[in-house]
């Protein structure tokens, strides 16, 4: 019998989505005082209104629950769930009033997919558009990556909140507690945009020869689309502006630094790099990648798209980092991707699928699924190949020795099955609207592993329930289903409970 | 004097007809990223605006993005309509060609609208497989031009007035929350 949830339950809820609010509140003052300062009058209208909404909204909430609310594992879970659909509704609000959407849902879309570090994007004439709006669509990336959950937790971190932290797909404490494990993020965070902008920047002048501003314009926002493997880019031919590969080398370390988990992060942090070598997520990791490049080399050979053995490394390489961190950042133009056939198309969809490490900013099913989902399959053959009785070992090491029982096993399929699901019901309904099965499952797969990578597909002009179904793919996919299910389940209560 | 005559009209004719053969393309930038491989190695003229950034680099060449769409011509910001997203290639050309040009566009900014002929390179094996126009005369069609981007003052008074109303929320939530804190601690 399922149980209607009392007022208590929606106050509790409606207090940690108000204090999530006023965060991105505060978030939203950075671009508001940008934009200020830059005298850009029409963004800084947007930017009043959207903060303005996020702090009413915010305190309203915060007034109507409790003063010290006990978070239960579905309050949490319905928390999570609801602050990524809410935050972007707010957050697109200035992207709405700049001009540059057909529609309130088109910018809507750009912030879904801004904050699920997803980057496919509906934004019209983006060469010129203000800064400052071109900052927030990419601090955008940086708050959905790091999690808004872990700003929240990082300032209001108390009691409980532990379900919060687990419902924005991170599982793995680093740290003893959730409030200095959400600080080391940040360090790590922090860390890396000084040295990312920097050189970045530094690349920008030498050797690029930009001036210094926008140089350090082009580093900030390529740090928060690189590092939080989110794929927008300043400039509406993405990567592919900067004609150079000393860019593309910076940018694409900070990707693989985004797409590894802070667990990793800080093992390596500690000195311990043969143990995370040792780690069946690390190993997965390396073998998809090196599996998925060599499918990429081995089509785009065969199909002869480069003459060279040079520009078919670069060009093909960069491709699949990106695919397979889930940045989405492109060097190839979109009409010439949808071109990449055969076994390059496998390889690409493969990486997009597959993902980073969990507990990263990067989407998809994800390393560690991936290997233990090879593994419950291979022992599934082995026990059916072996004699009678024979015991199949079923060790793997991941951090530390551990064994992959049937619940683990039965978690990690399940998981691993929604998002096929979720990857082929997009390229279903996409087909639906006449859009060829390659292209229609490229761009399924993109936005249900957060990538952002592009056939053409995406555009303006696309049906609304196409569009739609990429929001919820990008909202699905990034929240990886449980507090998805936990609001279906929290709403389905409320109508149907006793 | 009549054999010139024939001579000269018959050479007049045979370079009016191989004119066309020898000028090179005009081509939108849609119709090479449609199909950039056929163009390759092609001399072709496009025209369009230029954008972004110019990058003046150490090896004497400047890179910049020129977009074919029409937002060179009507802009977002000064009420142009949406036509979809840019569509823009990369070129490059000798620093001399770029340095006399108005700023590139951008926010509040129309960049100088120029036809550039050039010869398409796709997949360059000497630029690791990249594909850009290698420009090698420039005219300038349009100058650059500043824009306007005006605040509807409306929605700047409604926002102006939202952030007040919802930062002094926010400070009387602080102080009751203090002073109940306040309360609750024990005297003396």
């Amino acid at each position: 019998m399922l149980i209607r949830p009392v007022a208590d339950d929606l106050a509790v809820i409606a207090h940690y989505l108000g204090r999530i609010l006023t965060v991105v509140a505060m978030a939203g003052l950075l671009p508001t005082v940008w934009a200020a300062i830059a005298r850009e009058w029409r963004p800084l209208s947007g930017f009043l209104v959207m903060v303005g909404v996020l702090l009413l909204a915010g305190q309203l909430l915060l007034r109507a629950g409790p003063r010290q609310p006990h978070l239960g594992w579905s309050h949490g879970m319905v928390v999570v769930a609801l602050t990524w659909i809410v935050v972007p509704a707010m957050g697109a609000i200035p992207l709405a009033l700049s001009g540059h959407y057909a529609n309130f849902l088109d910018s809507y879309f750009d912030a879904m997919s801004g904050l699920s570090t997803t980057g496919l994007a509906l934004i019209q004439d983006l060469d010129h558009l203000a800064p400052s709006l071109n900052f927030w669509r990419h601090l955008l990336q940086f708050l959905g990556g790091q999690g808004i959950i872990l700003a929240a937790l990082t300032l209001f971190a108390s009691g409980g909140v532990l379900t919060l932290f687990e419902g924005e797909a991170r599982e793995e404490r680093v740290l003893p507690s959730v409030g200095s494990t959400a600080r080391f993020i940040w360090a790590v965070a922090a860390a890396h945009l000084v040295a990312g902008v920097l050189v970045l920047t530094l690349v920008g002048t030498v050797i690029l020869g930009f001036t210094p501003i926008r140089a350090v314009f082009h580093g900030l926002l390529i740090f928060f689309a690189g590092f939080d493997t989110g794929g927008f880019a300043p400039q509406s031919t993405s990567l592919g502006y900067y004609h150079s590969a000393i860019f593309e080398g910076v940018t694409a370390v900070l990707m693989v630094a985004g797409a590894m988990s802070f667990g990793v992060h800080y093992a390596l942090w500690k000195g311990r790099a043969r143990s995370v070598m040792a780690n069946l997520e690390t190993k997965t990791l390396l073998r998809t990648f090196f599996i998925t490049l060599a499918l990429v080399f081995v089509g785009l050979a065969t199909a002869g798209l480069y003459g060279s053995v040079a520009g078919l490394s670069r060009q093909g390489l960069f491709q699949v980092l990106s695919a397979h961190t889930g940045t989405g950042f492109a060097t190839v133009p979109s009409p010439e991707l949808a071109t990449w056939g055969g076994l390059a198309f496998g390889g690409m969809a493969l990486a997009m699928a597959f993902g980073g490490m969990g507990s990263s900013t990067a989407g998809g099913v994800k390393a560690l699924r991936v290997g233990l989902t090879v593994k419950t399959i291979s022992n599934q053959i082995k026990q059916v190949l072996l004699p009678e009785g024979a015991v199949v070992g079923r060790g793997y090491f991941q951090g530390s020795e551990q064994r992959l029982t049937d619940e683990v096993s039965q978690s990690v399929m399940s998981v691993t099955l929604l998002y096929v699901g979720l990857f082929l019901a997009g390229a279903g309904i996409a087909q639906a609207y006449g859009v060829p099965l390659q292209e229609a499952l490229f761009e399924s797969v993109s936005a249900g592993a957060s990538v952002g990578l592009s056939v053409g597909v995406t555009a303006p002009t696309m049906p609304v329930l196409l569009k739609i179904t990429y929001m919820v793919q990008m909202w699905a996919g990034r929240l990886e289903f449980v507090a998805v299910f936990a609001l279906f389940g929290f709403v389905l209560s409320w109508i149907r409970g006793r | 004097m009549r054999r010139w005559l024939l001579a000269g009209t018959v050479g007049i004719l045979v370079m009016a007809a191989a004119a066309p053969a020898l000028a090179a393309d005009e081509v939108s930038a849609d119709e090479l990223l449609a199909d950039p491989a056929a163009f390759d190695g092609v001399e072709v003229v496009l025209e369009g605006e230029l954008i972004g950034d110019y990058g003046f680099r150490p090896d004497g060449w400047m890179w910049t993005q020129l977009n074919g769409d029409s937002y060179g011509s009507d802009p977002v910001a000064a009420g142009g309509a949406l036509t979809g997203g840019n569509s823009g290639v990369g070129i490059r050309m000798p620093e001399a060609l770029g340095r006399p040009l108005d700023a590139p566009g951008g926010y509040r900014q129309v960049g100088p609208i120029v036809a550039v002929t050039g010869q398409w390179r796709f997949h360059d094996p000497a630029r690791g497989g990249e594909s850009y126009l290698d420009v090698a005369s420039l005219e300038v069609v349009a100058a650059g031009r500043a824009i306007d981007d005006p605040a509807n003052g409306l929605v700047m008074a409604i926002g102006g007035l939202m952030l007040v109303l919802g930062l002094a929320s926010l400070a009387t939530l602080r102080r009751s929350r203090r002073s109940e804190l306040v309360r609750r601690q024990p005297s003396g």
